[in-house]
């Protein structure tokens, strides 16, 4: 049975809405951030789920009965080191997708932007209580987390998904793969996380974790 | 006197040959000399309590090796290995670890599974003969509350409490060590502590803490340090006597049992054990009661020499139709809604009261309580007068909560006080009898003297009251203030605990109530009110309080309270701004810009009012505006929520003027169908592409997402559209857009591409014969314009 941790969401962060919402610093009605980030939490119906996998860094292969190669040259440096790997998948479901929709059609666009960037935030903020939930044990066992890097990022293809989803057992939380490979509910993340321990023969691959892997300059939410 | 802990075990295990992946208490039943031994030498090294090898000995951990149906077997094992090793030279302690899965709604693991796991595995370690029950390394409340509560019913041997924390000292879950030691201490832990996680270094200050929130003894059993991977081992590197220099700092701040976890040996113990000969037990300094409620990661405190504490009454669905009704479908979508509303409003605690006629009250306590208390931390007020609903909400409630209410009615206090105690919960004392309410406060005083004493006698304590004014109606009864006010003064006379009241009845029937009400909690604040229970959206009692504490003292200087004044007074941006200055046009201009969509209204008929019509204000101001905005977003000075509610404003215009001049048809720049593509379920971009086109003068068909493109083909044509709008977010749907060009072609379509999207890129649009790439809304207005030009 995959753990599973669906984390209070006590408070969503505010810089990382503006960011998602492309506001960055510019001044703005911040009591409509605060009101998208609260009707966040209020319709968001986390849910996360995980599972660790040895992982053999030679070959990029993720051990399993069906074995799951990794392929792309960024996460492949990235896991360089890793000797076992932590599949997960978060998903704050589609109640806020549709709130987020329905706000648009009513005519609140700017309002509608917000909510989905503070349900985009809610997210990436349940996967982070995940990795703190598996803290303890990986830490008693000496390993490290490397950051989480997800299919879509750097060159990883979106053709890793159906095996996320499976490793993660990510159906049992209500999250589904289009046939295009979008996750449903939209708001969902699958991400990889490598475990590493100290040896000081190799030593690790340090990729620099922030926009600088993605090819979308034009982003709207790129860190500068 | 100090006890000594024993250290860790499974790491003797493996030295002494123990395989990887097999189940490392099932060594107690097939080779018990080898747990023996490790036993032996922790007693040889001074341990004067050994903790079992039943960590992972519940049935659900067992479960992974096939074992759960010898879970007695291996627990009483465990025990008689280390009675066996102890020689009647040190007591044995039963070890229960964590189940490995998360409670409920965290989790999928049910309460009362967790519970019935728990209460066997007590019930074994009982049987078999432990001192004590230990309960450790636990990194969820809610799961040492199962546990906790399935120890004390199971067995009746002394529970010991250790949770774990990480780093930011809060356990995984968020609970801080104050709020684990008020809620474990009301729930009836007999030791509280800390083990695993961290070295004893940074378990100082979280033992600190433990000491300074209960009068239980504490433990600690840190690791020896952080852990690091050598030569192919996890190593815990701190040595036995690095790790014992810290016993005397663990004492004082209030330990007074130690022993160690991960990557302790004998060794280490035998050093602490040294250290702590010279060490006498930790001065505890009584702490004077105070009551203080918990969530699962905050404490609040209500006491007389602390600011007043709100209680959130909004929860409640008497005299509430819709909110009723909504609880009776199954929703408790506005239930959580007043949650988080109140609390922004500046309620500490939040009454939760599921009182509907014809529902399973106990269960809609239960969901409430659960569903609440994963988005707020705001500690809980059950009330209701249903037991069985108490007891529901108690028992799934992760924290300390406080019953409403509990009266002098014998029938009441025979079901209500032993659920308070069992579930370490605080009571609400309402002096209400047998005969109804007394009339005046020396009666009221009786009441609930009666209340304290029948509570006391179940085994509660000061710390666990708060005392109900009663307010009664002042239009039927002109004493009833007075009254009041002299039960608030006599209660801090007689008993000295702290007071709540409901306040909204004394006005009930007399004219502008908020006026009655707001005057009435002044004086309730002077005669030594401390919890109310109001509508925290009322700005009026919010005020009065902010007032009331500076004259009061509760605010020093009153800082708070001007601070309040002052931002009141902050003037609002639109009320700086001065359009009746400028020409009509230009502030209709100037307002789509600044996105002040209130204002545009009055100005949109001020303008027809002057003749304007549709399309001068369209051009002149409408189109003017977006211009200007495209150009400041295209240089990065705005952004795009900004542009948004520019849109909106936007938006706002064009129907007042259709409104106004229904006959006028706003002339169309074009005809524009869009779409998100097959396959493809994004559609918030493309809605904002189609709001600004929309509101940029062209004519939009906007068809929806995940659209095949013979149905955009069909709608392209039967609307004779100048432009097709794409919209594809990935890799993997983009590829649709080089088919829906091809069928436009083959259908003999004249209207240009324009193709967008996170993954879309120009070259992409070139190569799939698009005529335009729009990076973002505001290129695709401009863009959109150009292709209507060629034309």
């Amino acid at each position: 049975m995959m753990p599973i941790y669906n984390a209070p969401l006590l408070t969503i962060d505010r810089k990382e809405t503006r960011r998602y919402a492309g506001l960055m610093t510019a001044k703005f009605d911040e009591q409509a951030i605060d009101a998208a980030c609260e009707e966040a939490r209020l319709l968001a119906e986390p849910h996360g789920i995980w599972n660790v996998y040895d992982y053999n860094s030679k070959t990029h292969m993720v051990q399993n009965e069906k074995p799951f190669e990794i392929k792309g040259s960024k996460i492949t440096a990235h896991l360089n080191r890793a000797e076992q790997v932590i599949i997960l998948a978060a998903t704050v479901g589609e109640t806020i997708e549709k709130a987020v929709t329905r706000h648009f059609s009513e005519g609140r666009y700017a309002y509608s932007v917000l909510l989905d960037a503070a349900a985009t935030t809610a997210v990436e903020q349940i996967a982070d209580t995940i990795e703190k939930a598996i803290q303890p044990q990986i830490g008693a066992k000496g390993y490290t987390m490397r950051w989480r890097f997800s299919p879509g990022y750097g060159d990883w293809g979106l053709d890793a998904q159906p095996e996320m989803l499976r490793l993660s057992d990510a159906q049992s939380i209500g999250i589904s793969l289009t046939e295009s490979l979008m996750l449903y509910p939209r708001k969902s993340i699958t991400a990889i996380i490598g475990l590493v321990r100290e040896n000081h023969e190799t030593p690790i691959v340090h990729l620099p974790h922030d926009c600088t892997a993605c090819d979308k300059t034009d982003c709207i939410s790129r860190k500068k | 006197m100090i006890h000594i802990f024993d250290g860790a075990i499974g790491t003797m295990l493996q030295s002494a040959g123990l395989k990887p992946g097999a189940c490392p208490e099932l060594i107690n039943i097939e080779q018990p000399e080898i747990i023996q031994a490790v036993h032996r030498a922790y007693v040889e090294a001074g341990a004067m309590i050994l903790e079992t090898n039943t960590f992972g000995a519940s049935a659900l951990k067992l479960a992974h090796y096939g074992l759960a149906d010898r879970m007695a077997e291996i627990n009483t094992a465990g025990v008689a290995a280390a009675k066996k090793a102890a020689q009647g030279k040190a007591k044995v302690a039963g070890s229960m670890g964590p189940t490995g899965r998360f409670i409920q709604p965290l989790g999928d693991l049910d309460f009362e599974e967790a519970y019935q796991t728990y209460y066997a595995q007590a019930k074994a370690l009982a049987a078999a003969g432990a001192d004590y029950i230990i309960i450790e390394t636990s990194i969820d409340l809610q799961e040492m509350r199962a546990a906790l509560l399935a120890a004390k019913a199971a067995a009746s041997i002394p529970v010991i409490c250790q949770l774990s924390y990480s780093e930011d000292n809060r356990t995984v879950t968020g609970t801080d060590p104050q709020t684990a030691a008020i809620t474990l201490d009301a729930l009836g832990a007999d030791i509280i502590g800390v083990n695993c996680s961290l070295g004893p270094e940074q378990l100082v200050p979280i033992v600190k803490i433990l000491a300074d929130n209960t009068d239980k003894p504490i433990s600690v059993q840190p690791n020896a340090g952080m852990p690091k991977f050598i030569n192919g081992q996890t190593v815990f590197p701190m040595t036995p006597k690095d790790f014992a220099r810290w016993t005397p700092a663990l004492i004082e701040a209030g330990a007074s049992y130690i022993g160690g976890c991960c990557g302790t040996t004998p060794k280490h113990i035998q050093a602490i054990a040294k250290a702590a000969q010279n060490c006498s037990e930790p001065p505890r300094k009584q702490s004077v009661p105070q009551l203080k409620l918990t969530s699962r990661s905050q404490t609040v405190a209500i006491d007389a020499a602390l600011p007043t504490v709100w209680i959130g009454e909004r929860i409640n669905p008497t005299g509430r139709k819709k909110l009723a009704a909504e609880i009776k479908a199954g929703s408790l979508l506005s239930v959580k809604k007043e949650a988080i509303d109140q609390i922004k409003a500046g309620a500490a605690l939040l009454d939760v009261n599921m009182g509907i006629a014809g529902i399973n009250q106990a269960q809609a306590m239960k969901r409430a309580v659960t569903e609440i208390a994963q988005i707020t931390a705001a500690p809980l007020v059950i009330d209701t007068s249903d037991a069985a609903a108490l007891e529901a909400g108690l028992r799934a409630y992760p924290g300390r909560a406080l019953i409403n209410s509990v009266s002098a009615e014998p029938e009441r206090l025979k079901t209500f006080l032993p659920l308070a105690r069992k579930y370490g919960a605080a009571i609400l004392c309402l002096p209400i009898t047998a005969e109804g309410v007394p009339d005046t406060a020396e009666k009221r005083v009786d009441a609930v003297r009666s209340i304290l004493e029948a509570a006391k006698n179940y085994g509660l304590k000061a710390g666990d009251f708060l005392l109900d004014g009663l307010v009664m109606t002042v239009a039927a009864d002109e004493k009833a203030c007075r009254e009041t006010l002299r039960t608030l003064q006599l209660y801090r006379q007689e008993f000295g605990y702290p007071t709540t009241m409901g306040l909204s009845n004394i006005s009930y029937g007399l004219p502008n109530r908020p006026l009655i009400n707001s005057t009435f909690f002044a004086m309730c604040l002077a005669a030594g009110l401390d919890a109310p229970i109001i509508n925290p959206y009322d700005e009026m009692m919010k005020n009065t309080l902010a007032a009331g504490a500076a004259l009061l003292g509760k605010d020093p200087n009153g800082r708070s309270y001007s601070r309040m004044e002052s931002n009141l007074k902050v003037p609002k941006q639109a009320a700086v701004a001065k359009p009746a200055a400028m020409d009509t046009l230009a502030a209709i201009k100037a307002a789509v810009i600044d996105g002040e969509k209130e204002r545009i209204e009055n100005l949109v008929s001020q303008a027809i009012d002057e003749g304007n019509d549709t399309n001068t204000i369209t051009e002149k101001a409408l189109t003017a505006a977006m211009n200007e905005i495209g150009i400041d977003f295209g240089a990065g000075r705005v952004f795009l929520p900004q542009v948004l509610l520019s849109a909106e404003a936007m938006r706002t215009a064009f129907l007042k003027i259709k409104e106004l001049l229904p006959a006028q048809e706003t002339a169309k720049l074009g005809t524009v169908v869009i779409a998100t593509v097959k396959g493809d379920v994004h559609d918030l971009g493309k809605n904002i592409v189609a709001a600004l086109l929309a509101n940029s003068g062209f004519a939009l068909i906007d068809l929806g997402k995940d659209i095949e493109s013979s149905a955009i083909v069909s709608a392209a044509l039967e609307n004779q559209a100048d432009i097709v709008g794409l919209c594809a977010l990935m890799t993997t749907t983009m590829t649709q857009i080089d088919r829906v060009v091809q069928a436009l072609k083959e259908a003999g379509s004249n209207a240009k591409v324009m193709v967008g999207g996170a993954a879309v890129t120009q070259e992409y649009a070139d190569n799939a014969g698009a005529d335009a790439y729009a990076p973002d809304g505001v290129a695709a207005v401009r863009l959109a314009r150009q292709l209507i030009k060629k034309d």
